[in-house]
């Protein structure tokens, strides 16, 4: 489905099981393939439940919520098990704030894991993980994340996220735990990785200096639809 | 390389080196003690059922029939009673038979247990029912003062054809029976300096008790022991008086002419009832068995019912054995669960990444119970190289100590089974943990940690 939206959410409501408030409301938000969009909110407002609800992290049945997410056109939840979580590896990329790197790996062996769930040819994924790390500028694939600085980490976790080249690239605050001038460099070279690999990105941060480097602004607010 | 199930599993186990070595330990011991249980349960049974080959009875005056046959057949200590010639004469024509081979044991050469007998032993008697003797060296004795040595015996003494030995009365593992082709032995009140045997054939190895043994002729034996006896009455009777004028060395040597009654002694009679060639099941067998029972003076035992209800109670011993050995087997699962689920803890975060990344909750199952089976693999592994180096040092041990050659094998199926066994075994352990797992949540796990 060449021009099929890369991320397309309908009257997706969810609640966690035992709690009356609704923590993720949304009437409609798409994003076209490519596009990036910025959804703000404060703490609290349901916005890394809203990523896990997209990457089928989190179930909508029983009970807790309702509506539909389409991801270049599938909807997410329709696929159950290995299907959704193939489906996941092969067309999502998430980045977290805290990196969520696999300690005691390599940053190669951190982006080859992506690459290892989807069906990319085996011995393609060294060659693929380390040039896409060289041109993040970083020249050590081989050594261990753990002794890397906090923004070549940052690199590797951006590299993952694209390794498989997805439609869809979801950041989760992806800054929270940067200093300002870091956090500029990191938000750009995401933005720049996802524009190389034509990857829609929809980054989620409480962080108002964010603002001004998204040409497109949500608030999780103003998504709510009237019941 | 790139990254596979396996690149995560080493990692895993590298990274709690510690721990994975001490389960492996674990599991390699249980494993060991496991085969060296069975391979010398196998071994034992493999020893004692070889042995007693073609002979249906054996006859002795030892107290029991067990008794008769570890004595007779296994040399265990010789037979105290003795069976008079013409006794064993009159017993043979009774029956029909195809051999009656008339043994007699009681002297030894360093240890090594002597077994007077006829060339019958040779000719008719098979050590083992699928064996026949053969000659690796030399011939038969021919006349008196020959000996043949079995295989066992002759690579441990290092005897040559043609040395000269001496031979000591009793079993006991006195080392002062002489030096091979040399001068008498130390003086020792029981060995029979007088009398040199040479030797003059070394047996083919059968894998029976027999080739510790070293062979000669009843005659050889029977005039070593008249000897012996008639310059001990004369020491009795004589006194004083008789001590001036006589010593040993002018006694008149004794011929197979000169023996009475009262010297041809045997203390065994290895027995087989004639029957149809090719078959050993005889309908003789149980009448001639029944006739021989009813002589109070004598026993008569079927060496393989007294090795059937020897290992009866071997077997109940070995039972308490394996059940502890399995006892360890299942605790070294334990530790393999234990490893795993404290692992578990550690993991969560990057099982929650893994499913990020694409990875199915069965392929996380998998990658659990497949570190499982590994453990139990290498362990399994390890306790096999342990247990062959612990056989090695057992048998080493058992052959210098007690001269008993046990020769650990282990039968490819015994082994595969126990390994299979541990590797089943060790991947039910990692179903607790692999099910922990399996139900990781990615969204409480993926929360920012820091």
């Amino acid at each position: 489905m060449p021009d099929a939206l890369a991320l397309e959410i309908s009257n997706l409501r969810y609640r966690y099981a035992g709690e009356s408030e609704r923590v993720v409301d949304i009437r409609s938000l798409r994003l076209a393939p490519g596009e990036q969009a910025l959804l703000t909110g404060g703490s609290g407002s349901g916005k890394s439940t809203l990523l896990q609800l997209i990457a089928g992290l989190l179930e909508l049945g029983g009970g807790h919520g309702e509506g539909e997410v389409r991801v270049a056109g599938t909807p997410m939840h329709s696929l159950h098990g290995a299907a959704r979580d193939l489906f996941r590896g092969e067309h999502i990329g998430m980045i977290f704030q805290t990196f969520n790197l696999l300690g005691g790996f390599t940053a190669a062996e951190n982006v080859m894991a992506a690459l290892m769930f989807s069906r990319i040819p085996r011995r393609d994924h060294r060659k693929r993980a380390e040039g896409l790390l060289a041109h993040m500028g970083l020249r050590e694939p081989g050594k261990l994340v753990d002794k890397l600085s906090v923004g070549q980490q940052q690199r590797v976790a951006v590299a993952r996220a694209v390794a498989c080249d997805p439609v869809l690239v979801l950041a989760d605050e992806p800054t929270a735990s940067l200093d300002p001038e870091n956090a500029g460099t990191a938000i750009e070279l995401i933005q720049q990785t996802c524009r190389e690999k034509n990857a829609a990105l929809l980054c989620v941060s409480h962080d108002p200096a964010m603002a001004a480097l998204f040409p497109r602004r949500e608030s999780l607010t103003a998504l709510a639809g009237v019941a | 390389m790139a990254m596979t199930d396996f690149t995560i599993i080493r990692r895993s186990m590298l990274s709690r080196l510690f721990s994975t070595i001490t389960t492996i330990v674990t599991v390699a011991v249980a494993v060991g003690l496991m085969l060296v249980l069975l391979s010398m349960r196998d071994a034992g049974r493999r020893a004692f059922e070889r042995g007693s080959g073609n002979m249906h009875l054996l006859v002795s005056r030892d107290s029991s029939p067990l008794e008769a046959v570890l004595n007779g057949i296994f040399y265990a200590k010789p037979p105290q009673a003795p069976i008079r010639w013409d006794e064993y004469e009159r017993l043979a024509a009774q029956f029909p038979l195809e051999f009656a081979i008339p043994v007699q044991q009681g002297d030894s050469y360093h240890g090594f247990p002597t077994l007077a007998t006829t060339r019958e032993f040779f000719e008719q008697f098979h050590p083992a029912s699928d064996q026949r003797w053969s000659i690796a060296q030399g011939r038969l004795f021919e006349k008196e003062f020959q000996v043949v040595l079995g295989a066992g015996a002759a690579k441990e003494t290092g005897l040559k054809l043609g040395d000269r030995i001496v031979l000591t009365h009793g079993s006991g593992g006195s080392r002062q029976g002489g030096e091979s082709g040399g001068s008498g032995g130390g003086g020792a009140p029981h060995v029979h300096e007088q009398f040199k045997f040479e030797v003059v054939g070394i047996l083919g190895l059968t894998g029976t008790s027999h080739d510790r043994a070293i062979f000669t002729s009843l005659n050889s034996s029977w005039i070593l022991h008249a000897f012996d006896r008639r310059e001990r009455a004369e020491h009795e009777q004589g006194g004083a008086e008789a001590n001036a004028g006589h010593t040993a060395h002018d006694e008149p040597p004794i011929t197979a002419a000169d023996l009475t009654p009262d010297d041809k002694l045997i203390t065994g009679i290895y027995l087989r009832v004639a029957g149809r060639p090719g078959t050993d099941a005889t309908a003789l067998l149980p009448s001639v068995f029944d006739t021989l029972r009813r002589d109070r003076t004598i026993t008569v035992s079927a060496p393989s019912d007294q090795i059937r209800k020897l290992f009866g109670i071997v077997a109940s011993i070995n039972q308490i054995f394996l059940a502890m050995a399995a006892a360890v087997m299942v605790s070294s699962g334990i530790a393999i669960m234990l490893a795993l689920y404290n692992s578990m803890e550690q993991r969560r975060r990057q099982i929650a990444v893994l499913r990020v990344l694409g990875c199915s909750r069965a392929r996380i199952f998998g990658l659990v119970v497949t570190e499982s089976a590994l453990l139990g693999i290498i362990g399994g592994a390890a306790g096999f190289v342990l247990c062959v180096v612990g056989g090695f040092v057992v048998a080493a041990v058992m052959k210098q100590r007690l001269g008993l050659i046990v020769q650990p094998t282990y039968s490819p199926a015994v082994v595969l089974g126990v390994i299979v066994g541990t590797v089943v075994l060790a991947s039910v352990a990692g179903l607790v943990p692999a099910v922990m797992a399996y139900r990781t949540s990615v969204a409480k796990n993926l929360k920012p940690l820091g």
